[in-house]
Order: C-alpha cells, then sequence, then structure tokens
C-alpha cells in the first residue's frame, strides 16, 4: 500500500484493530506453551529443600545409573525400530510403485487407516498375538517348534515390534511420495546409456532418495523417541523409558518428584531440537551435495 | 520369466506387510467376539454379549461423554481463535506470520510428555481447574495442523485477490470475510476439523498425566478394561476403532472429491509436508505417542 496523506492513518489504526484479534491466539499460546515451558526450566534449576537456584538435579540426573539408563532405553529402542521401520518402508514402498496406480491410491488410504490403531489398542493387539498365552505362542507349542521361546513382549524386543507398528507406515508416508518421483524414463535412459541396474541405483537411484531417506530416519527417531502411550501400555512402568520415567516422576503418588521430572524433562526436550537441528544442516549439505 | 517372478515377489512382500498390520486389528476382533480365548489357537465360540455388558455399563457411557465434550471444547476453542488468528496473519501481519509459523511447529519437537512435565509445573495446585489446563494443552498440540490445514486453504481458493476484489465491490473486511473466505475455505476447514477431531477423541497422554484416573476418557477407560477385563477392552477398541475409521474413510473422501493434489514429500521441507499429508502423518505423529 502506497503511504498517501490521508491513507496512512486510516491503515495504521486498522492494522491495530487487526492486531487486538490475533490478542487470543498469542495469549493461549504463552499460557500453555511459553510460560509453562519456560518454568520448567527454572523449576529444574531449583533446589528441591530451600529453593535456590543449583546445579544440584542436572548433577543428580547425570550421575545416577536409574536416569542415564533411561535415556540410553530409548535411544536403543528409537534407533532400532527406525532402522527396521526405514529398510520395510524402503521395501514395501519400492513393491508398491509396481503395482497399478489405482491399486496403489488404495493401499495408501489402509495405510492411513492403521494410524488409528496406535497406544493401547495396538499394545493389547500384540498381547493376543504374541503375549504369555499369545495365540502364536500357543500355535508354535502345539507344532512343537521353539520359534518364540527367547521373545519376551514385554521386553525391548516387543517394543520394537510394537512401534514398527506405526514406525512403518510412517517411513512409507514420506519414502513412497519420493520413490514415485525416480521416474521410469530415468531408469529407461540409464539402461539405454548401458548402465547396469546397480550402477543405475548408485549414480542416479539412491542419490535422489537420500535426502528422504535421511530426513525420513531423523522423523522416525524423534517419533519414537517421544512415544509414551504404546510402551505404558505394554509394560506398565516396568521398562525404563525417558518419557515413562518424567511421567512417573510428576505424576507418581508415591515417587513424584517434579523437579527432577522437570530436569529430565529439559535434557530430553535439548536432545529433540539438537537432534531436528543437526538434521536440518546435514539435510541442507547433502542437497548442496547433490547440485 | 523375469517379470513373472518380479510380480511374485511384489505380492509376496505387500502380503507379508498386510499380515503385520492386520493382525492385530483382527485379533481384537476376535477377542472382542469370543466369549473365552485362552489356550486355543482360535476362539471356541463367537458371542456379543460384550457389547451388551458395554452399553450398560454406565462408566463407559460417562467415559464417551467425557471424551465427546473435551474433543468438542477444545475443537471450538481451536477453530474460533485459529481460523480469524491465521487469517490476520497471512494477509495483514507477514512478519508476525514468519514468527508464528516457527512457533506452531514447537509441538513437534516437544513430546506431550514434556508439555505436561511444563503445564504440571505451572498449574498444579492452582485456581485454574485442570481441565482448562487440558483444553490449553491440547489446542497447543493441535496447532501445526491448524495453522497448516487454515493456510493450506487461504492460499488453495486465491485468498489476497478475493479479497481485493470484494473491497473493490465495497464490502468491509469482516463481511468480506464471513461471507466469501470462509465459505470458500469450508471444505479445508471440515478436513482439518474431523482431523483434529480424531486426534482429541484419541489423546491419552495429556489427558492421563495431568488428570488421569480423575477424569476417565475413552482412552483412560480402555487401559483400565485391558488390565481387568481383556473381552471387554476389545469391545471398546472395536467400537472406537471403527469410528474413527469412518472419519478417517470420510477425510479420504472429501480429499479426494475435491481433487487435492498433494505434493510429493520433499524432505527440506517435511514438517510442512507431514501437514500436507494430512490424513496419515498428522494421525501418525500423534496418535502414537
Amino acid at each position: 500500500m502506497k503511504p498517501g496523506k490521508e491513507g496512512r492513518p486510516v491503515k495504521r489504526k486498522k492494522s491495530y484493530k487487526n492486531g487486538m484479534l490475533l490478542i487470543p491466539f498469542f495469549l493461549l499460546a504463552a499460557m500453555f506453551l511459553i510460560v509453562p515451558l519456560a518454568m520448567m526450566i527454572g523449576s529444574s534449576f531449583t533446589s528441591e529443600t530451600d529453593g535456590n537456584f543449583t546445579w544440584n538435579n542436572y548433577i543428580e540426573v547425570l550421575m545416577n545409573p536409574f536416569y542415564t539408563q533411561a535415556f540410553k532405553n530409548s535411544v536403543l529402542i528409537s534407533v532400532l525400530s527406525s532402522i527396521a521401520g526405514l529398510a520395510a518402508a524402503v521395501v514395501v514402498s519400492y513393491f508398491m510403485t509396481n503395482l497399478p496406480e489405482k491399486i496403489q491410491e488404495k493401499i495408501t488410504v489402509f495405510i492411513n487407516l492403521s494410524a488409528n490403531f496406535a497406544g493401547v489398542p495396538l499394545a493389547f493387539g500384540f498381547i493376543i498375538l504374541l503375549g504369555n498365552s499369545g495365540v502364536f505362542r500357543i500355535l508354535f507349542q502345539s507344532l512343537h517348534m521353539p520359534v518364540l521361546d527367547h521373545f519376551n513382549l514385554y521386553s525391548w524386543q516387543g517394543l520394537v515390534l510394537a512401534y514398527l507398528y506405526f514406525q512403518i507406515p510412517l517411513g512409507i508416508l514420506f519414502i513412497y511420495p519420493s520413490l514415485r518421483k525416480i521416474r521410469k524414463e530415468w531408469k529407461e535412459s540409464a539402461y539405454l546409456l548401458g548402465a547396469s541396474d546397480l550402477k543405475y541405483w548408485r549414480l542416479v537411484g539412491l542419490p535422489n532418495i537420500m535426502p528422504s531417506i535421511a530426513g525420513t530416519f531423523v522423523i522416525l527417531f524423534a517419533n519414537s523417541m517421544g512415544t509414551y502411550e504404546t510402551a505404558y501400555a505394554l509394560t506398565g512402568s516396568n521398562f525404563n523409558l525417558i518419557t515413562v520415567r518424567i511421567a512417573a516422576l510428576i505424576s507418581g503418588d508415591i515417587y513424584a518428584r517434579p523437579i527432577i521430572g522437570s530436569t529430565l524433562a529439559v535434557l530430553f526436550a535439548a536432545v529433540m531440537i539438537a537432534i531436528l537441528a543437526l538434521s536440518q544442516i546435514m539435510l541442507k549439505r547433502i542437497r548442496r551435495d547433490l547440485v | 520369466m523375469k517379470r513373472k517372478k518380479s510380480r511374485f515377489l511384489t505380492y509376496a512382500v505387500l502380503a507379508l506387510f498386510a499380515l503385520y498390520m492386520v493382525l492385530p486389528v483382527l485379533s481384537t476382533i476376535l477377542y472382542a467376539l469370543s466369549t473365552k480365548w485362552s489356550n486355543t489357537i482360535l476362539p471356541r465360540d463367537l458371542t456379543l454379549s460384550w457389547f451388551a455388558e458395554l452399553f450398560s455399563d454406565a462408566s463407559f457411557i460417562s467415559a464417551v461423554a467425557r471424551s465427546l465434550a473435551l474433543t468438542l471444547t477444545t475443537v471450538a476453542v481451536v477453530l474460533i481463535v485459529m481460523v480469524p488468528s491465521v487469517f490476520l496473519t497471512y494477509m495483514y501481519f507477514p512478519r508476525i506470520d514468519r514468527f508464528m509459523s516457527g512457533l506452531v511447529l514447537m509441538p513437534y519437537a516437544i513430546p506431550g510428555v514434556i508439555l505436561a512435565t511444563g503445564l504440571l509445573k505451572m498449574y498444579a495446585g492452582t485456581a485454574l481447574p485442570m481441565y482448562m489446563v487440558l483444553v490449553g494443552g491440547l489446542f497447543i498440540s493441535a496447532l501445526p495442523f491448524m495453522y497448516q490445514g487454515v493456510r493450506n486453504s487461504l492460499e488453495s481458493i486465491q485468498t489476497r485477490q478475493l479479497m481485493e476484489a470484494s473491497e473493490l465491490l465495497g464490502a468491509g473486511k469482516i463481511r468480506t470475510f464471513m461471507k466469501i473466505i470462509v465459505p470458500n475455505i469450508k471444505l479445508g476447514l471440515l478436513v482439518t476439523t474431523l482431523l483434529i477431531f480424531s486426534v482429541f477423541f484419541g489423546e491419552f497422554v495429556l489427558t492421563n498425566l495431568m488428570l488421569g484416573g480423575r477424569f476417565e476418557t475413552i482412552r483412560i477407560y480402555m487401559l483400565r478394561r485391558m488390565n481387568e477385563n481383556g473381552h471387554l477392552a476389545s469391545a471398546v477398541m472395536l467400537i472406537y476403532f471403527l469410528l474413527l475409521m469412518m472419519i478417517s474413510l470420510y477425510i479420504t473422501y472429501i480429499t479426494s472429491r475435491k481433487k487435492v493434489k498433494k505434493k510429493p514429500a520433499d524432505v527440506q521441507t517435511w514438517l510442512g509436508t507431514a501437514n500436507q499429508n494430512k490424513e496419515g502423518a498428522v494421525n501418525e505423529l500423534h496418535h502414537n505417542q
């Protein structure tokens, strides 16, 4: 808008009035996001006994093997479920692109539906199948096949298997569109120019989907790090994950230690933000190298 | 020969994947429909008695009512606050818009457990009822979808030109917004609303941490029943799953009828992409927590 002699005051008055309408949004964002997080950070530096500033909460958390184990377990399960989920997503997406268009679309709808079956229902579905008296256990027992003898659903193995149920579809959601972008024509051109299957994938296919794969890995990793419901429904508080630990510290009746919970939450948030920031930097670099 | 082999492989891999995806759902359905199912591979008999028992259970009915009340309140707050805000920043405050687009991404980086920690820290023991705090927390968790949903709708109808044209014809801003913009983005808003409806209806983390047993929503009821009576729990899950499935299918139906072209996932903008692939990604990111 051109600043005219008459236009100016009117515009300022209008934009002031319009700006007032943004107050509810910023008020809610401040009340339920910014200030609570700031207070959480503040409380992580507050002494549990006298309320003064202290680093002791961080020292306690980092020295306590129980808390560091929670971090380690979360990272372990997230890495495993992200790698396996990503691999499965790539394979399934690749084979999906072999099918006729119409069927591909139907499969995508079907995959999206599964999102509604996460958390408590997912945990219970797996308990019916693989729990202590699960269907597959009985099946393999009656066949005298010791397939599941070393499998424990209520341990890291079960958690990874259950996490995959949402990790694979989430991975497909990102991998599948980028695999579709790799044109058939490229492959044909490469073959015409004498490239082998392997050479095509090494020089054309993989470099093209590599950024997607790296980005998807980060999404899957962040997603499983933050997962609470599925783990809680499957193992209660028995399996020591960072989300489960924080939840127990802030809402448990007997063991509630909200300040230590805040400290863990701050460290956890720092890890998550660092991972996401690092991935953005890395992706930029990958893109630059590609160009 | 080679083609035949690769086709076989395609179907084998996809069938295996389908089996993995379907088996947990199938087992839950069978569990809900059987009187007793233990120590056998398949249930001995089929029954609908668990559903009858469920519907005569007052605590189930009130759990559904609580979930509905919570969901509808929050959806209303989100719509009333977010639609005008996103519209205004999009049209008149590009600087604030840049800030806002960063702010609304925060819930992605911060899992529900962390948000709950902050909210409990600030509001536990204060005069503000926890129910209100929960609505506030859910509002925050819906920000990424709502912002992106409204924005995509606004961009798709060329809002700026519409506003200009309407003002040239002498209509005021508010009138244009109510009579031209809102009716034009109605479908987009409906999709986003249904989406956050299903996210809120299945919410667990914030509700359980902040109110827990004091406010038994459908998801918390499910968990309690799961530890008491698996058959009854399965019946709840089945009803819940059918309801959300219908919503998801309806969303798919609207979006495909609208012929909304989904942009292919581009990793550099993956956060935005998650919102564009609305039906799935967003559900995913939230439901599994």
